[in-house]
């Protein structure tokens, strides 16, 4: 079943216009990857999705609805939950008052306790440091606890932007595992990543974004058999 | 602690060290201690007031409050400013000061939406009680008393007004909006007939009572019981500000402050939450400005500078921004300080710049820095915290005991860790 449908999306910054009509699928309890370099409109797509910008043309359809309008806060609820770039988490609260702002649009709260043992299962390390402040927590760290707050709206699909970045080799391998262990919990992951080996690894399906526009597609195995890609994104040709 | 590179904001070899230590000693569970933060003095002293019980701040509070009833009668020496300043009238003008402070203080500190020109909703409140009992005044008279809701109400209102169209702005954006906004209060009052320019009001109302002597208790040269009355609303609104502080209106409005598109994608409606917080930051502005206008009997457009806004963002700043205590610490030194060096006064920004130069170097969280710990308690996340405590004891989570009680699950990021370590 389709869970999120783009279409003919097109955004503009001003009179830039940083995505070129796109169009694509996401079904539900994929994991799909969107690769490209600096500026092909990856983190664009992704606020779109999430709601924190607007298209000038196309629409986006969550779960068969319309939701080109809608604005993000209302999208959270509906089942839209976003990791965001450079990890955005609430520096001066604790890393269980990050977690918790992750249920505030959530109307289920007897539920909240499963989430929250899920995340902490996912995540020990987080549970370790309940107490202490987002923002005297390492890279890793603070990308897991954004992972994890992302989680705590039970969403039905989970955008990560970038969860890699800034990493250090050993831990994306590891932040890539757990991404996996979440899509096979039931929850669609949809991701844009630079890291396109691990990331066209990991997911059934995969889009190359160049310059705003949508230039490959595939499953994961085949993107990653291509040689442009392979040239383009993974240094080896 | 450093399990992975990576940028790590706020921490600092000394405070990390503290970390570690900490967690080596088992902090114990329902402690805070194990959260570093910049260790001084007064920080410490906040730090360990959220950490006594509720009946040793009773033990502490009251005593404090009954001495500051008491500040006007006892008069003492060397703080005293006197004999330049009626004292009574000083710890007026130092609790209206506090009371606009713990308002801007909901704006700056809590939403952090600078606020340039909240001089504007003092204004509306003074004008609105000016015009509403003054005789120089066209309007319908109403007793001075209920002129404060009113004063509240109509600088709400204009908060809003005022909020819908600008916060859609952010950061610099809004500051220079709002700076305009000041002189837009100020100016219309010279142009409008109605408000009557530099000849203002006098004879603004004041509330009810006549003392033994003739002379009305609330007479504008007798600070006493206008300080009291002061002091009781802004006890009122300390305690309002507070409960909001700690629900889910105040972590909202933290969110917000600290990441606006991140709690955006919480689910926290932004904007109507920024607008609340510019609403409720006009209305205590607005009633803090009724209170000055039927204290000083005369209210007129030369009183509603910008100048005067940038002093009660520096008392907000001063006192340490997003801490209410705090904003009534720097509210009341900004305006006790050239009361009390009579000889200095006209030098007072210099001083002030200095200070806030200083200030920002030493304490650069103001002097009573934030509330770190947003007492989110009853909150869903706690709430399930709290029952997994209850339902599994050894698994009731400090720091020093979460490692141990996930013996059992074998995640991917466990066992990875493991490898690290």
């Amino acid at each position: 079943m389709t869970l999120l449908e783009l279409e003919n999306v097109s955004v503009h910054y001003g009179r830039i216009q940083a995505i070129h009509d796109m169009s694509f699928t996401v079904d539900e309890g994929e994991i799909v990857s969107l690769i490209g370099a600096n500026g092909a409109g990856k983190t664009t797509t992704m606020k779109t999705i999430s709601g924190l910008l607007n298209p000038t043309h196309g629409t986006i359809k969550f779960m068969g609805e319309d939701i080109t309008k809608m604005k993000a806060h209302i999208r959270v609820v509906q089942g839209i939950s976003q990791a965001p770039e450079g990890r955005g988490i609430f520096p001066a609260m604790t890393v269980l008052e990050n977690l918790d702002m992750g249920t505030f649009g959530r109307k289920d709260r007897s539920k909240v306790g499963e989430d929250l043992e899920r995340v902490f299962t996912l995540f020990p390390r987080l549970k370790e440091r309940e107490k202490q402040f987002g923002g005297t927590m390492s890279g890793g760290e603070q990308q897991m606890l954004a992972i994890g707050r992302a989680l705590m709206s039970h969403p039905k699909l989970l955008l990560l932007d970038e969860p890699s970045m800034g990493l250090a080799p050993q831990f994306i391998r590891q932040i890539f595992k757990i991404i996996t262990e979440i899509n096979s919990q039931g929850t669609t992951v949809l991701l844009v990543e630079q890291n396109a080996n691990q990331a066209l690894a990991r997911a059934h399906r995969g889009f190359v974004l160049e310059t705003g526009e949508i230039t490959h597609s595939g499953t994961g195995k085949e993107l990653l058999a291509n040689p442009a890609i392979k040239e383009a994104y993974l240094g080896v040709g | 602690m450093s399990m992975v590179d990576g940028p790590k904001p706020f921490s600092t070899a000394k405070s990390e060290q503290k970390t570690a230590n900490m967690e080596s000693a088992g902090v114990p569970p329902g402690s805070s201690g194990a959260v570093p933060r910049p260790n001084r003095k007064f920080g410490s002293w906040s730090d360990r007031w959220r950490e006594m019980p509720r009946q040793k701040q009773w033990l502490i509070l009251i005593p404090v409050v009954i001495l500051a009833f008491l500040l006007p009668v006892i008069n003492p020496p060397l703080i005293s400013t006197e004999p330049g300043n009626d004292w009574p009238l000083a710890c007026q003008a130092m609790a209206i000061f506090a009371l606009v402070a713990v308002g801007l203080n909901i704006v700056i500190g809590y939403a952090g939406l600078l606020d340039l020109g909240y001089i504007a909703f003092f204004a509306v409140g003074s004008y609105t009680a000016a015009m509403l009992t003054s005789p120089d005044s066209a309007f319908i008279k109403i007793p001075y008393l209920w002129t404060i809701p009113v004063a509240i109400a109509v600088s709400m209102f204009v908060g809003v007004l005022l909020g819908l169209p600008t916060l859609r702005l952010r950061g610099d954006y809004l500051a220079i909006v709002t700076l305009g906004f000041g002189e837009i209060v100020r100016i219309l009052a010279t142009l409008i007939p109605a408000m009557k320019g530099q000849p203002g009001f006098q004879n603004v109302g004041h509330p009810p009572g006549i003392g033994a002597d003739g002379i009305p208790i609330f007479a504008n040269s007798n600070g006493t019981p206008w300080y009291w009355l002061t002091l009781v609303i802004l006890i009122i609104v300390l305690f309002l500000v507070g409960n909001l502080e700690r629900s889910r209106v105040g972590r909202a409005w933290i969110a917000i402050r600290e990441d606006e598109d991140a709690a955006e994608t919480m689910g926290v409606p932004t904007f109507k939450y920024k607008v609340w917080a510019f609403a409720l930051g006009a209305g205590v502005g607005g009633l803090a400005g009724s209170l000055m206008g039927g204290q000083v009997g005369f209210v007129n457009n030369q009183k509603f500078d910008v100048v005067t806004s940038i002093l009660f963002v520096a008392a907000v700043v001063l006192g340490g921004s997003g801490n209410k205590v705090g904003a009534i610490l720097g509210g009341a030194l900004v305006a006790y300080i050239p009361l009390r060096f009579t000889a200095i006064a006209e030098y007072k920004f210099l001083i002030f710049g200095l200070a806030l130069v200083v200030i920002m170097i030493y304490r650069s969280q103001g002097l009573l820095p934030a509330r770190q710990r947003l007492l989110a308690y009853g909150t869903a996340a706690y709430a399930a915290v709290r029952r997994r405590g209850s339902a599994n004891p050894s698994a009731a989570g400090g720091s020093g005991t979460g490692g141990g009680a996930h013996t059992s699950s074998s995640t991917p990021a466990h066992r990875a860790e493991g490898e690290q370590a």
